[in-house]
């Protein structure tokens, strides 16, 4: 996959694949403020940062944001489509923290009657200055249509992320994206959003929970990007304290010992196709449920209950079951081949009260 | 004296049972509808044949958890004299009423057929007036119908007497070649430990008349009247 390094920035390896339109984002763990007069690391950063934007690029990709995320494919590696960087950072601010509190004395913390855009030049060497429109279109930096369409993405990110963050407890204090050109020329949200790029705020307490805590010394750091990363994971509705949709997967296999008919029909058939190794076939039932539950463990619990009461025969059949936030990348899939549920698992830990009472579903 | 037959979505041996459990033995007989959740003054509740639920997800998987099952349950505790025939078998498996559960035919075939069931037990109020070892002539008509317990479970069951009836040869033998489904021990018919319930493979309403080509199940109804009488009812 990774081919051979472009660049080498100060939290990020960008590398080439062998696709040359698209490049791997490699989150690392070091952190730098203060135009990297303060360097350090936080551990779990590369993961924490790169998971979490590729779930806030999916969502806003699903709004109607186009951004640059493939796929994850790593815990810290994201492959993206490979973009030439608009040489703007763009902020979106509602409430005063950081440099506007310096430059206009507003208070930290202080409401914006409306959010503010702000561009910088991407230029380390001069501070990433703060520059208007119209430096921007003077330098040559983007045009007129590409600083409106940045305007406008901004503000429906901006939107849309206050609304995602919001129910999961997170307040946008402000944020910076960049935006880069792909093949055909069209304006992409790249980069990353993470607590290295956001200013995020407990709603209940204001606590702070982003970069600010590494730069002022707070403390904490790592354990603020987990929390972070932990409620960006979680499902919206079981932010809002709403019944979250599972996708489970029960399969109901006959008990070892118990005839089975129709697998043995089977292997005569398959026998008769020139199949000479098969052994033994069993025919079992896939049942796949969708339901709503407060949280992961109550829907394991139901799922448990179901096979127990309904779903499978104690007396001729045993049941495993799988159990995935809907619409994650494991569910829906065979309980055998899903992690969690392999060499046994699921019978120790998925297969209800059966398990327990040795009918053992591992096979 | 009065017996209930149970109506669940997708009987369909509801009437013949109706008709067949009157004309055998002048009881009243009356419907019972699978929401109800108040009966009271039955004497004996049958369960009959067809394709509950349509027989999704397991035969009586669905049907068991019906309202009624609940006061179905109940009856029996208190003694109450319970019959399920073929689909009412499986679905007072399902409930726990009876020991086991019904696994596909042996030959994968529904079968509808004739066969002899050799009386293994004329003690319960079911089979009352039969001779112990009588051969009856039953129809069965399933594709469910292969009983199967663990062995350990099985055994306990046998030791207890529980197996009243058996498939059987015309002459009273019980071999394999008399098994029509694959039944471990011939079984075709199971009684809970106390005796009031009772579940058979064969159609008795199938076979409780002249015309129909045999009248053997007659006894069944007939044995249950019997019974209650000399209970003095
Ligand atoms: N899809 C993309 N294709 C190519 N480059 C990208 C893409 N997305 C982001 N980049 C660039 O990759 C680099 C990521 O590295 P990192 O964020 O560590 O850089 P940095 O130290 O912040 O330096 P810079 O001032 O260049 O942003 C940045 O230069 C960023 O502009
Ligand atoms: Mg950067």
């Amino acid at each position: 996959m990774k081919v051979s390094e472009l660049y080498r920035g100060k939290a990020k390896i960008v590398w080439a694949t062998e696709d040359p339109e698209r490049v791997v984002m490699e989150f690392t763990e070091a952190a730098t403020a203060f135009d990297g007069a303060k360097r350090g690391v936080i551990g779990g950063k590369g993961r924490c940062n790169a998971t979490m934007s590729a779930i806030l690029f999916r969502y806003l990709e699903g709004e109607g944001i186009p951004t640059h995320l493939v796929e994850q494919v790593a815990e810290n590696e994201l492959l993206c489509r490979r973009l030439r960087i608009v040489p703007l950072e763009v902020v979106v601010r509602n409430r005063a923290a950081g440099g506007i509190s310096r430059r206009l004395g507003i208070a930290e913390g202080t409401p914006l009657a409306r959010p503010v855009l702000e561009f910088s030049y991407k230029s380390d060497a001069l501070g990433d200055p703060m520059v208007n429109d119209d430096h921007a279109l003077a330098l040559g930096l983007a045009t007129p249509r590409e600083l409106a369409q940045m305007r406008e993405m901004a503000l429906a990110t901006n939107a849309l992320l206050r609304r995602f963050l919001g129910v999961r407890g997170l307040e946008l204090i402000d944020f910076k994206l960049e935006f880069g050109r792909d093949a055909a020329g069209q304006l992409v949200l790249g980069d990353e959003i993470s607590p290295d790029t956001c200013r995020l705020w407990d709603i209940g307490t204001g606590e702070k929970l982003d970069k600010d805590r590494f730069r002022r010394d707070l403390g904490g750091v790592e354990e603020a990007y987990e929390e972070v990363l932990r409620r960006v994971q979680a499902d919206a509705r079981a932010a809002a304290g709403e019944p979250v949709l599972f996708d489970g997967v029960v399969k109901v296999t006959l008990k070892e010992g118990v005839l089975d008919p129709q697998g043995r029909t089977i292997t005569g058939a398959l026998h008769s196709l020139g199949y000479r190794g098969v052994e033994e076939v069993r025919v079992g039932k896939l049942i796949e449920v969708r339901l709503r539950a407060a949280d992961h463990a109550e829907a394991r619990r139901q799922l448990g209950e179901m096979g127990q009461r309904l779903l499978a025969n104690p007396v001729l059949e045993d049941f495993a079951f799988t159990v995935e936030p809907h619409g994650s990348p494991t569910a829906r899939a065979d309980p055998a081949a899903a992690p969690g549920t392999e060499a046994g698992a699921a019978g120790a830990d998925e297969a209800g009260p059966q398990a327990e009472a040795g009918a053992g579903t591992e096979r | 004296m009065r017996f209930g037959v149970v109506v669940f979505p997708g009987s369909n041996c509801d009437a013949d049972c109706y008709h067949a459990i009157g004309a055998a033995t002048g009881a009243r007989v009356e419907y019972v509808w699978h929401r109800d959740t108040k009966i009271s003054g039955f004497d004996c509740l049958v369960l009959p044949g067809g394709f509950s639920y349509g027989d999704y997800l397991r035969t009586g998987a669905i049907a068991r958890f019906s309202p009624v099952m609940r006061e179905i349950a109940r009856f029996a505790a208190d003694g109450g004299l319970v019959l399920g025939i073929c689909n009412g078998f499986q679905i007072l498996q399902e409930a726990g009423l009876l020991p086991g559960a019904m696994r596909k035919n042996e030959s994968l075939t529904f079968r509808c057929q004739w066969t002899w069931v050799r009386v293994e037990d004329n003690r319960t109020p079911f089979t009352l007036l039969c001779e112990k070892g009588q051969v009856l002539r039953i129809p069965i008509a399933h594709y469910e119908g292969n009983f199967y317990l663990p062995p350990e479970e099985l055994a306990e069951v046998e030791g207890r007497g529980q197996v009243v009836m058996r498939y059987s040869t015309p002459a009273g033998e019980v071999v394999p070649e008399a098994n029509p489904n694959g039944s471990l021990g011939n079984t075709a018919a199971v009684r809970n430990a106390a005796g009031n319930v009772l579940g058979m493979m064969p159609h008795p309403e199938r076979a409780a008349e002249g015309v129909l080509g045999c009248e053997d199940g007659r006894l069944i109804f007939r044995s249950v009247v019997e019974y209650l009488r000399g209970s003095g009812r």
